[in-house]
């Protein structure tokens, strides 16, 4: 019986061990503070436990994954409403911010820093469709899975999210 | 094909969504339109920036946490559920087929058993009765994932890796042979002097099991560096190892002897020989040993 039980541990382990890091990379790309998005991070690992009946196999690993990721994101949304802000990214942005245009260098990571907070002003449905789309790289096919809406809506939403990406960055950098 | 549209595809374009005959309709468009030439170079760029965009690693403290989630889980999970569900771990015995893969993660999670194993047994030491059988079958599963650490990284190219390993054994209460003869193996034959130390320190703690005494003693002439031959002199001398003379007199006349290790050598003997302990050691590593001395009349016989 100790047996077996330890073989489950070992293969919850290896998934931690494949996808903990996108998980947390979309968290924190969700959320903007490293320390609350480890937190959910066991959350989402948690409930993967306790609802692992829920996932016939059917669909991907990952979309379950972040299907789970979003609804913990939600609780914890609902749950801090008033604290929630960007407030590693915004700092991140203006030590990097200010900079001196002659070096190259300089200018390129003043452009991503300039990008990362936009990103992070970007309403959270679309930020959500473009982080799991550019940095989870899921098919669009996926992220209708994982957001329960047809893969039409999700390119309609893509699009709209890098329109509205475009015009934060441009009103940042002006 | 009117410029609105390609501008809505060009997402779609730059994820790599655009089927086929989309894309060389849009490329096509493209080449021949600045208004949507432009507005592609500059979705392109910003596209290309979001990759840049950094991600935080998870801190140190996120593997052990979740490991420690893992086994609580564990041990507060319904025994009915304990045993395998047809759906997700079905699915998960058939995503595991790569063998190198599930030796990484058993490794991985291992060695993180082992952590919270030891987390979990510094917190339950008043533990009811019950509790005490479930305790003891932990305690000997996290030491047999040591050893199983321990043997697969002291083979690891890198002397950090193995430095690593060695470190294991400390936390082994009673290594089992082959874990002995890995260590052993290494004292005398890795490259790295600072493992060859580190190895030699932590034998030096099993001295109690007689196949480590004698290991230690066989030792003495295959070690080249005088660290770890003047090293190698104090351990038999803390550990009154009186089989040492003879292979210390032996390593005596070696021709190119470092000067200093020869001292400490004749050092050494003499201490033993005479039975005198050994001078005050600055650390109690050894207090354990030496409560069990060997008989002095052996001296005699042997010298
Ligand atoms: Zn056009």
């Amino acid at each position: 019986m100790l047996r077996v039980k330890a073989g489950d541990v070992d293969r919850m382990g290896l998934l931690f061990e494949r996808y903990h890091r996108k998980l947390f990379g979309f968290l924190y790309h969700m959320l903007g503070q490293a320390e609350a998005s480890e937190d959910l991070v066991q959350t989402v690992f948690y409930r993967m436990l306790k609802y692992r009946h829920t996932f016939t196999g059917d669909g991907e690993f990952r979309t379950w994954m972040y299907h789970l990721a979003r609804n913990v994101l939600a609780d914890h949304v609902k749950k801090n409403r008033h604290s929630v802000r960007h407030s590693d990214v915004a700092d991140y942005a203006e030590k990097i911010g200010g900079g001196v245009g002659a070096d190259e260098q300089l200018q390129r990571e003043q452009e991503v820093a300039t990008l990362h907070s936009a990103l992070a002003k970007l309403s959270a449905e679309n930020r959500e469709v473009l982080v799991l789309s550019r940095f989870q790289e899921l098919k669009y096919e996926e992220i209708a899975r994982v957001m329960n809406t047809t893969e039409g809506a999700v390119k309609v939403r893509v699009h709209r999210a890098m329109n509205e990406l475009k015009t934060i960055y441009l009103r940042i950098e002006n | 094909m009117n410029c609105d549209h390609i501008k809505e595809q060009l997402t779609e374009y730059l994820n790599h969504q655009l089927p086929d005959a989309e894309r060389f309709a849009l490329e096509a468009h493209v080449a021949k339109c600045p208004g949507c030439q432009e507005e592609l170079e500059s979705m392109q760029q910003m596209w290309q920036t979001l990759g840049s965009v950094p991600v935080p690693e998870p801190s140190e403290n996120l593997r052990p946490e979740f490991y420690a989630m893992l086994a609580s889980y564990k041990e507060t999970m319904p025994t009915a559920l304990a045993t395998p569900l047809g759906g997700f771990f079905g699915w998960l015995q058939s995503l595991m087929l790569p063998q190198s893969a599930v030796r990484l993660a058993y490794g991985l999670s291992l060695l993180a058993v082992g952590l919270v194993g030891g987390y979990w047994l510094n917190n339950k030491k008043t533990a009811a009765t019950p509790e005490q059988q479930q305790l003891a079958t932990l305690t000997t599963q996290v030491e047999q994932m040591r050893q199983v650490m321990l043997l697969s990284l002291i083979k690891n190219p890198s002397a950090s890796e193995r430095l690593r390993a060695v470190s294991y054994t400390k936390e082994i209460s009673g290594p089992n042979d082959r874990v002995i003869e890995a260590l052993l193996s290494t004292l005398n034959h890795d490259d790295n002097v600072n493992v060859r130390l580190a190895t030699l320190e932590a034998l030096a703690e099993l001295a109690d099991e007689p196949k480590v005494r004698m290991g230690l003693v066989q030792s003495l002439p295959q070690q080249e560096s005088p660290l770890v031959q003047s090293a190698l002199a104090d351990v038999m001398v803390q550990l009154q190892e009186k089989r040492s003379v003879q292979p210390l007199r032996r390593l005596l006349k070696q021709p190119d002897l470092n000067q200093t290790v020869k001292d400490k050598i004749k050092e050494s003997i003499k201490t033993l020989s005479t039975g005198q302990p050994a001078a005050p050691s600055t650390s109690n590593d050894y207090d354990e040993t030496f409560l069990s001395p060997q008989p002095d009349r052996s001296a005699g016989a042997i010298v």
